[in-house]
């Protein structure tokens, strides 16, 4: 395990320099809606709100791969002192080691799941200028100062912009705007997970295959009570699905949140709930890009939601 | 030996941790812990309750080892909030190393 401390000194001098995380402008790596069509905001539209995650996990993958090869070595103390490296030097290295083929896959997730809100008619618009990581990470490391300063400046840009709608793409960026913004700035916005918007005049012979194991991520399970969402959107289209034991609000943790301090840790939870997974014996199905990679780290064929409804719907 | 303090869980009301003294130890939420872990977090709850905060300051790392996973809250029978607990505890223990 790392020194938290370390951990926390690093992100938040990260988020405090680029906005992110990462270190690396979210100009360098936000760039999904280039390829996805123009967008055009009408009176009323919802903000597609991404909070650069599913962006991101390319950069998570990178810099954990990293972490896993330092953990418990003796060169582990040495990661305090990134921190003095300026932003752009650490953005630029990591930039370096994240593969073309994982920035694909994640964009084409974003793209899929504007494709369904547009087929479902959602009113919505994108800007990259008004999307921006939510800051979760340092509220879930403790860092709450950090993160307080980060979502009173997301606050208060996204009210500059008369923002007052917001569609979500994640778990950790959905319950950020909808429990702790209100809380930490008073923000007052209207947010919706996409899987809500989503409405089809959906073919009724399902697509023959076998059903598929649903992981439901900690956040839609227990703190947003949201698991019922992606449940209705297959139903509705009649795509087979199972449950294992754990799920809804019981779902097993798959061991993400711990990667940051201690990727070792994420791999022991992460074993334990891919068994979980693995005795349902079908294709897993998830909706948080947390879960998609860690998920995918344990060798099991998971997917997206938006991939196997976009792939149904196309 | 450790030094108690009976004001340490009135101290931590300003790290949103107010719900300590709910707890009646029965370790449910050690039970249900995915970390399988010494008694956690019950064991910082009873630290928290009793005031050893030498004790939560030299083990402060094993706060982060916390996936936030909720299990121990959803199943808490006096609505203790360990989840949000040990939250809290992290920003103590990050507001008090920003502070020396």
């Amino acid at each position: 395990m790392f020194n938290p401390q370390d951990i926390i000194d690093l992100l938040a001098a990260n988020v405090r320099q680029t906005r992110n995380p990462f270190g690396v402008p979210a100009s360098k790596f936000n760039t999904w809606w280039k390829d996805a069509g123009g967008f055009t905001r009408r009176p009323g539209d919802a903000l597609l709100f991404t909070g650069l995650m599913y962006q991101a996990i390319p950069y998570i993958e990178a810099t954990t791969r990293y972490l896993e090869r330092l953990e418990g070595s003796s060169w582990a103390g040495y990661l305090r002192y990134s921190r003095f490296l300026p932003a752009s030097l650490r953005g630029r290295g990591l930039a370096a080691l994240t593969s073309a083929a994982g920035k694909k896959k994640f964009n084409g997730i974003l793209h899929t799941i504007c494709r369904l809100l547009k087929k479902s008619g959602a009113g919505f618009f994108y800007h990259p200028e008004m999307d921006f990581y939510s800051g979760i990470l340092l509220y879930d490391l403790g860092d709450q100062d950090g993160f307080i300063k980060h979502a009173q400046f997301v606050d208060k840009t996204l009210k500059l912009h008369g923002v007052s709608k917001i569609i979500t793409v994640d778990p950790h960026t959905t319950y950020a705007l909808k429990e702790l913004y209100p809380k930490y700035t008073g923000a007052t916005f209207e947010v919706q997970p996409y899987f809500s918007q989503l409405q089809f005049q959906a073919p009724a012979a399902g697509n023959g295959k076998p059903p598929v194991v649903l992981h439901d991520p900690c956040l839609y399970g227990r703190y947003l009570q949201l698991s019922e969402g992606p449940r209705r959107v297959l139903k509705n289209l009649n795509l087979e699905y199972v449950d294992v034991r754990n799920c809804g609000e019981f779902t097993s943790c798959c061991g993400g949140p711990a990667e940051s301090v201690s990727p070792a840790l994420n791999r022991e939870i992460l074993a334990r709930r891919a068994g979980e997974l693995k005795a349902a014996a079908a294709p897993v199905v998830t909706f948080c890009p947390i879960c998609l990679a860690n998920l995918l780290k344990a060798g099991l064929p998971v997917e997206d939601l938006a991939s196997l409804v976009g792939r149904h719907m196309a | 030996m450790a030094l108690v303090n009976p004001d340490f869980a009135a101290e931590l009301k300003a790290y949103g941790v107010d719900t300590p003294l709910e707890c009646f130890n029965c370790g449910t939420c050690a039970a249900i812990c995915p970390l399988l872990f010494e008694h956690f977090p019950r064991k910082m709850i009873r630290y928290v309750q009793v005031g050893a905060k030498e004790k939560i300051l030299q083990q402060a790392e094993d706060l982060w080892r916390c996936l936030h996973c909720g299990l121990c809250t959803q199943t808490c029978p006096r609505q203790a909030n360990p989840g949000e607990l040990i939250l809290g505890l992290r920003r103590y223990v990050v507001a008090q190393a920003r502070r020396a």
